[in-house]
């Protein structure tokens, strides 16, 4: 909120109460443009997306809200907010009514799976501009040099999986729970993944993204990415968009094109690359 | 047992406190003994429940089942501005103040004979909280010179009763997603006791004994086995066995809130506190019985250790949160009196426990259906499983085969507490008939990724009704009468000596039965559903009863069929008091 209020000072008093009095209704593109700022909801807790760097805001979505609002010719005001217990409490949360207590809503909330099912069940917002395709992907290393072997192969090592994730109940369900006891939780896929890294633990499952940057961060060249498929993982991946009011079209509209002209030229694999991780374009891309 | 309690505490920091301390003359308010003694003093209400057994009974008989239908309004206060969401709170009363709590964690003190507002106290709250089913808040507990409540960002805040100022103010969690302080606190011998959610990652239950003058911790206990307990900041022994129902290292995210806080039993000098489901939600991955989530914990104060347990849902795989109250109560069994006490569980069964070692002495269905279980077995205290109604495992991306349940996991009885009358021998079960059906998700997300939820329906399972407020006679199992209601009940019981039976609807009344017929005697409309839990004293010689009005709480977050039933119901946010009209 501290931003927030750093942005609004920037504009003068009169400004600020339009924009106090305006920001309680999502903006569609010409209230963005006019208030001169774009405010971007992004996850707390989300390395290598979005994370808080000793009181910074980093990473791959904080960078992309700031380049959407360049685009836009307006100003950033990117602003991280705690997971609910679903993405539609988020959605509502952030997108199309705002926080109980007084978190205001967001023009753009970043990191929404680009899913039909997803838009069907929450049709207050647009889900759009769909920006990286995702996935699951394993890592190894200390006591587990090989990580092609079938995954049942893991048993009597530690196994690393962000709590209450799919690669959680992957390691914990599948193979007929011969991997359970096996299994040590963390907070984040990406801090599973650096345990690894730190010897913490011998095989780790996580986001391809939280995979590829904390192995960029660890610079451990004796970990090791798993080249072949995690059989049987409940989901072959998703893509990985945004979300606007419903009402918010025009917005809508205008973040598309930008998405795309991002796209082609080049600069979203520079973002990603900066966090280590590969650009991989969405399937549903437009 | 008055004379020692203050002395009872355990360590010698503690029993300095209590040594130094000055003593506590009537003026400067009540004590650990008047609180204790709350159930036998109709001239105020010190505590959450109308005394530590939380019997929700009072020995007032003025109003009775022959005056009731005569109950007037006697004055009635707004809680004001624009936060008008659900209004769950029990009144507290003492020295002509009726000290409430409203929803986004605000405290009022208004005159009990006028209704005028003496001061009101806002918390604070960080914007970026979002709690996960309302805003609301349960009630306070007072001792002293401090009126003290839980706030939801997970602070427990106390109050200067007669200005409202801050005296001390202690943060009791890393408040995370889904995580709501809204219990109202339990007072026991000098030390504010509150169930909460800690661990390393913040997500298992918790129950802390705190220094009721200073906020300072004294105990800690977890509610899941694996986890350390703390006294006075040392090492004080770990709850149950690490691994013995649980697999690998799954007993630090095993969930088991106490969110619901507990009850007081003076005679054993334990405090029973009800345990949230575990988790992950899907059972298949946590073979064991989970302890001790969806339980019942009975823990010694003065150590800070669990006494006994008896697990209501072994194993739960439909969210049968276990965190219901446990009525402490006296009865014979056999001919034998015993000392007993009694939940009415989100299972769908009331359970009647020997309260001084938690072995089961009955349980008998309190709703109309419950697919889960076939009876309880009295000889082993385990639900008979009915393992085709437990939902499936998830098969790779496939959407599990749906399971109908019920009750559905808001409960054969959700939070809203339940009253047991020493004259007629009855609790009384605010309860709801409502099933779901249930399955696993292939396509779900959470934070962004790509995740396994549960999918669900919540829907009526009968045509007239899903409320139910039941009177359960213990000895039997059997219900006595029962009064229907079509929206959900979601407000606490009152019951008295005048033989009425008290509770509100989401339709907006306040309603009063004949305690031994269940006849409908009074009613009155408060202008928005009543969720909160009445209350009665006496002043000047004349009998009071209140009761919160404001619509909310869990029940207007679900939608189907079941929000047809509460959709022309405005919120509020109001304190009605009533009595009768003077000849």
């Amino acid at each position: 909120m501290t931003t927030r209020r750093h942005v609004l000072a920037g504009l003068g008093a009169a400004m600020a109460a339009s924009a106090l009095s305006q920001s309680a209704f999502g903006a569609p593109l010409e209230k963005v443009r006019a208030l001169g700022v774009l405010r971007v909801g992004v996850y707390k807790d989300n390395r290598p997306w979005s994370w808080s760097d000793g009181g910074k805001l980093r990473g791959i979505d904080v960078d992309l809200a700031e380049a959407l609002a360049g685009e836009l010719g307006v100003k950033h005001d990117v602003v991280e907010f705690m997971a609910g217990e679903e993405l539609s409490d988020d959605l509502r949360n952030v997108v199309w009514r705002g926080g109980l207590l007084g978190f205001q809503k967001c023009d753009v909330m970043m990191h929404v799976p680009f899913d039909r099912k997803l838009q069907i069940d929450n049709d207050q917002v647009v889900l759009l501009a769909p920006y990286y395709r995702e996935g699951f992907a394993a890592v190894c290393g200390n006591r587990q040099a090989d990580c092609e072997v079938p995954p049942a192969q893991f048993q009597g090592r530690r196994l690393a999986a962000e709590i209450g994730s799919i690669p959680d109940m992957y390691l914990v369900g599948g193979f007929g729970g011969v991997l359970r006891e096996d299994v040590k939780h963390f907070n984040t896929g990406y801090d599973a993944v650096a345990a690894v890294g730190k010897d913490e633990a011998d095989v780790a499952v996580a986001t391809k993204a939280q995979v590829e940057a904390a192995m960029k961060d660890m610079a451990n060249p004796a970990v090791k990415r798993r080249k072949g498929p995690l059989q049987a993982i409940m989901s072959p991946g998703w893509d990985v968009g945004l979300a606007v009011k419903d009402d918010s079209r025009s917005l809508a509209d205008a973040i598309d094109a930008i998405v795309t002209k991002l796209a082609t030229s080049g600069r979203l694999t520079q973002i990603f690359a900066e966090h280590g991780v590969t650009w991989q374009p969405a399937l549903q891309a437009s | 047992m008055k004379g020692t309690l203050k002395f009872g505490m355990v360590g010698a920091a503690a029993l300095a406190l209590a040594i130094t301390s000055a003593p506590v003359a009537a003026e400067d308010g009540p004590t650990s003994a008047d609180l204790m003694n709350d159930a036998s003093t109709p001239g105020d209400v010190l505590t959450y429940g109308m005394g530590p057994q939380a019997q929700r009974f009072s020995t007032l008989d003025q109003v009775n089942t022959s005056n009731v239908k005569d109950l007037v309004p006697a004055y009635a206060a707004s809680l004001g501005g624009e936060k008008q969401r659900g209004q769950e709170s029990q009144p507290l009363v003492y020295d002509g103040v009726i000290y409430v709590t409203g929803s986004y964690s605000r405290l009022f003190a208004f005159d009990s004979h006028t209704g005028e507002k003496l001061w009101e106290y806002d918390a604070r709250l960080p914007d970026g909280i979002m709690p996960c089913c309302d805003v609301v808040n349960r009630g306070a507990a007072i001792h002293g010179d401090k009126i003290i409540f839980a706030t939801l960002d997970a602070h427990l805040v106390a109050l200067d009763r007669k200005t409202g100022k801050v005296v001390w103010n202690k943060k009791m969690a890393d408040y995370q997603a889904g995580y709501s302080a809204t219990a109202a606190p339990l007072i026991v011998k000098d030390m504010v006791i509150y169930g909460n959610s800690g661990g390393e990652f913040g997500i298992v239950g918790e129950i802390q004994a705190r220094n009721v003058d200073t906020g300072e911790l004294i105990w800690t206990r977890p509610t899941v086995e694996g986890n350390m307990g703390t006294l006075n900041g040392q090492p004080n022994g770990i709850t149950g066995k690490t691994n013995a129902s649980w697999p690998g290292d799954m007993w630090k995210t095993g969930g088991g809130a106490t969110w619901l806080g507990g009850t007081y039993d003076p005679e054993t000098n334990l405090i029973y506190m009800g345990t949230g489901n575990p988790g992950p939600w899907n059972s298949h991955d946590r073979p064991g019985d989970n302890l001790y989530t969806s339980s019942t914990l009975a823990i010694n104060p003065d150590t800070g250790k669990i006494v006994w347990h008896y697990q209501t849902t072994p194993h739960d795989g439909w969210d049968f949160d276990g965190v219901n109250e446990f009525i402490p109560f006296d009865a014979k069994v056999n001919g034998k009196p015993m000392k007993l006490g009694a939940k009415a569980d989100r299972n769908g069964y009331f359970y009647v426990l020997d309260r001084t070692n938690g072995k089961l002495v009955s349980a008998s269905k309190f709703v109309m259906e419950t697919t889960w279980a076939n009876g309880i077995n009295l000889k082993t205290g385990r639900p008979n499983f009915i393992d085709a109604n437990r939902p499936g495992a998830p098969n790779g991306s496939e959407k599990g085969t749906s399971v109908f349940s019920s009750p559905s996991f808001l409960g054969g009885k959700n939070w809203m507490p339940m009253a047991y009358s020493k004259q007629t021998g009855l609790f009384y079960i605010p309860s709801n008939d409502w099933g779901m059906d249930i399955w696993n998700e292939p396509i779900a997300y959470k934070k962004g990724a790509a995740y396994l939820g549960a999918g669900f329906t919540i829907r009526p399972i009968a045509e007239d009704h899903i409320g139910a407020l039941r009177a359960m006679d213990p000895a039997t199992g059997k219900i006595v009468w029962e009064y229907k209601n079509k929206a959900p009940l979601w407000g606490g019981v009152l019951t008295t000596a005048g033989d009425l039976v008290f509770t509100g609807t989401p339709e907006g009344y306040l309603k009063a039965f004949d305690a031994k017929t269940g006849q409908e005697l009074w009613k009155f409309n408060t202008g928005s559903g009543v969720v909160g839990s009445p209350i009665t004293w006496t002043q000047d010689g004349e009998q009071y009863v209140a009761v919160m009005s404001g619509w909310g709480g869990a029940v207007p977050l679900w939608g189907g069929e079941v929000a047809k039933t509460f959709k022309e119901i405005s919120q509020g946010g109001m304190l009605w008091v009533f009595k009768l009209p003077k000849r």
